[in-house]
């Protein structure tokens, strides 16, 4: 830690940690609910939609504060300079965190906009906004104050800034459907497969550059050339969710064509990663950092690259569009990108912010290793009930639950999978949160 | 490659990309108001809309396939299960689903709102998005059809044939009605075309026809079954 202001981001990665478990645990409830039977009452009181509804936005949430953190941790060594006011961004935390608490707790009670992913009821959006930009314009004024403009800053920002843009656009109400969801995608595809690209992109350009010593021309000139790939493919790719909503026929195509090169900028990141690893500078100071950057920048190829990849084609996409599928791809993806990036960030920073220079890594292994086998696993199980689901369902036309029963075993598999899971995870944030030296 | 190429592929590949897109977009607008009949968005589905909201049933059911995966897709759930079929899941959705191991809450959903939602899904239904799901398609048999084609091996047009209420009226060798006339040499006075055309508005070629347009089939039941019948020789 080099400068004062950047132990701002500890606090973010520590009330981060503590979501994610609960949505793991959220999850099982999914998973335990789609397989076997719950009863009438429960369901009454408890319904999936609520548990939905609560493991959707501890994502969103958890993940967030990840990007926040990172960014507070980031921007003090990019500029050299103080974060402009620590008092303002604890204030943010402490904002959207309540935001947080007061929405999970509101969906238990029905209180919901009902509609996936945007459940936050409007008065708490205004909110949401309001915490955003009390964080753009803290982190603009750093940057501004200083004077000093890199690339990987300008992208972190623009990332965040797109992101806050993007917000908007997920809080009228729509009267049309086909209207609601082709702005709903908005700020879903354009969050994931724009904005949160380029947070991604910058965070993972400054932790390689600092792992690796590698020059930051070569850094930024590559970083350039990914953000403006993943913007090509992904602005106008934002068609494939459009071509069975009511929207014209040329989404088709439009949708196929720049979502079928999605998975480009990803593999660049990829090639890049092992560039830098080759020309690296710096010698290992720790190894599981590596590990998490390196597994980060494949899985985020598989996850995210591949499997979106598979089923983008309309001509595929007709059968397995809405179905199991999409999950198994859904969490891939997310896991890939989005969860391992920040643990990237948060096993490189917090051991600085705690003066460790060489952690214990020992227990941290293990934590990686269970949750991406086990992550992979449910991805596939997923997969081939989603597969099932798109053969009996779609194409034989029989119902939809004849088709659940064939699904069911593999859901079964899936909540054990995400057993293990949480396990892993776990072992991971008790092993972040008392981070120790190694032995000399 | 230099930094400064790097930064014109990036400012040039976004610019593309989101000009496109804003363009499709403003287009997509012009274009929405005749595909999803935005004329029949009337106070009924805008209301039906808030509730289908309210009650959060998105976040278990698919519509238009975006959703959670959780229950069945709700996009032409009117012509599925019928008006009725829908107010008798949301009002007793605990009798609805007794017998089934995935059950559906009780949202406690006034009258008023019952009827709003059956509004909103009407519309919904028709929204010309691409013929999606397959299972709903009217380019598809039925269900029915498609468990006789697969199981007593019979071709698609004589499934249609048989599980339509043609043979009512009609007969086949010597099985069916006789209130219309046999069809068992058909295919010698019509060819496909001219059966396909006939079924859909029979008063167009014979003004005293008493058989009724066949207006409950799909495309493609009108397309197999004239198959199977020009096939009568």
């Amino acid at each position: 830690m080099e400068y004062k202001s950047q132990k701002i981001a500890y606090w973010y990665f520590a009330a981060a940690l503590p979501l994610f478990v609960l949505q793991i645990f959220l999850g099982l409830y999914l998973a335990y609910s789609y397989t076997w039977t719950v009863p009438q009452s429960v369901v009454d009181v408890f319904p999936f939609s609520t548990a939905r509804a609560m493991h959707t936005n501890l994502l969103v949430l958890w993940m967030l504060l990840g990007f926040m953190g990172g960014t507070y941790y980031i921007v003090p060594e990019e500029t050299r300079s103080e974060i402009y006011s620590e008092k303002l961004a604890y204030f943010q935390l402490f904002a959207l965190l309540a935001t947080g608490v007061v929405a999970l707790v509101g969906f238990l009670f029905g209180w919901t906009q009902g509609r996936p992913l945007l459940e936050i009821p409007r008065p708490l959006d205004f909110v949401v906004v309001v915490g955003a930009l009390i964080f753009l314009f803290n982190v603009g004024m750093t940057m501004l104050k200083a004077g000093k403009w890199t690339v990987i800053q300008g992208t972190l920002l623009g990332g965040l800034i797109f992101l806050a843009l993007l917000y908007l656009f997920g809080i009228p109400f729509y009267k049309n459907e086909v209207i609601d969801w082709y702005y709903w995608w908005w700020v879903i595809h354009l969050w994931v497969e724009g904005a949160w690209e380029l947070v991604t992109g910058a965070i993972m350009a400054f932790i390689l550059m600092k792992l690796t010593g590698v020059e930051r021309e070569v850094v930024e000139k590559w970083l350039y050339v990914e953000i403006g790939l993943f913007l090509f493919t992904g602005i106008a790719g934002t068609g494939h969710h459009y071509y069975w909503i009511g929207a014209p026929r040329y989404w088709l195509w439009i949708g196929g064509i720049f979502s079928a090169l999605e998975p480009l900028p990803i593999l660049l990141m990829v090639i890049d990663t092992m560039h830098h690893v080759k020309k690296r500078q710096a010698k290992i100071v720790n190894p599981l950092t590596w590990t998490y950057a390196v597994g980060c920048a494949i899985y985020h190829m598989i996850g995210a690259g591949v499997w979106g990849f598979l089923h983008t084609l309309p001509q595929i996409n007709y059968y397995t569009h809405g179905s199991q599928v999409t999950v198994s791809h859904g969490h891939l993806a997310f896991f890939g990108a989005y969860a391992l990036l920040n643990l990237t960030t948060f096993y490189f920073a917090m051991p600085k912010l705690k003066g460790i220079e060489v952690y214990d890594d020992s227990r941290g292994k293990y934590g990686f290793w269970i949750m991406c086998i086990a992550m992979m696993l449910m991805g596939l199980f997923f997969g081939v009930a989603g597969v099932l689901q798109s053969y009996v369902e779609r194409v034989m036309g029989m119902g939809y639950m004849t088709a659940q029963s064939y699904m069911r075993l593999w859901m079964g598999v899936v909540f054990f999978c995400g057993i293990s899971f949480l396990a892993g995870l776990l072992t991971t944030v008790a092993d972040l949160l008392t981070l120790r030296p190694a032995k000399a | 490659m230099t930094k400064k190429t790097a930064f014109w592929i990036f400012l040039l590949g976004t610019l593309s990309s989101a000009v496109l897109f804003l363009a499709l977009t403003w287009d997509t607008h012009r274009q929405v108001v005749a595909l999803s009949h935005a004329d029949k968005i009337d106070d009924r589905v805008v209301a039906g809309k808030r509730a289908f909201e309210k009650y959060n049933c998105n976040d278990c059911h698919t519509i238009l396939g975006f959703g959670a995966y959780y229950a069945p897709d709700l996009t032409r759930v009117s012509r599925r299960v019928g008006d009725d079929g829908i107010r008798f899941r949301i009002r007793n959705p605990q009798a609805a689903f007794a017998n089934s191991w995935r059950k559906m809450p009780d949202v406690h959903a006034s009258d008023a709102e019952i009827e709003d939602m059956v509004a909103f899904f009407r519309w919904v239904g028709e929204v010309n998005n691409n013929d999606w799901p397959p299972q709903d398609s009217k380019k598809r048999l039925s269900r029915g059809e498609q468990v006789m084609v697969a199981s007593v091996g019979v071709s698609p047009g004589a499934a249609v044939f048989q599980s339509k209420g043609c043979m009512n009226c009609h007969s086949l060798r010597g099985t069916g009605g006789t209130f219309a006339p046999p069809l068992d040499t058909i295919g010698r006075s019509l060819s496909a075309e001219q059966i396909e055309h006939y079924v859909r508005d029979p008063k167009s070629v014979n003004p005293n026809a008493k058989m009724p347009p066949q207006k409950d089939l799909t495309e493609r039941e009108i397309d197999e079954v004239a198959k199977f019948l020009s096939s009568l020789k």
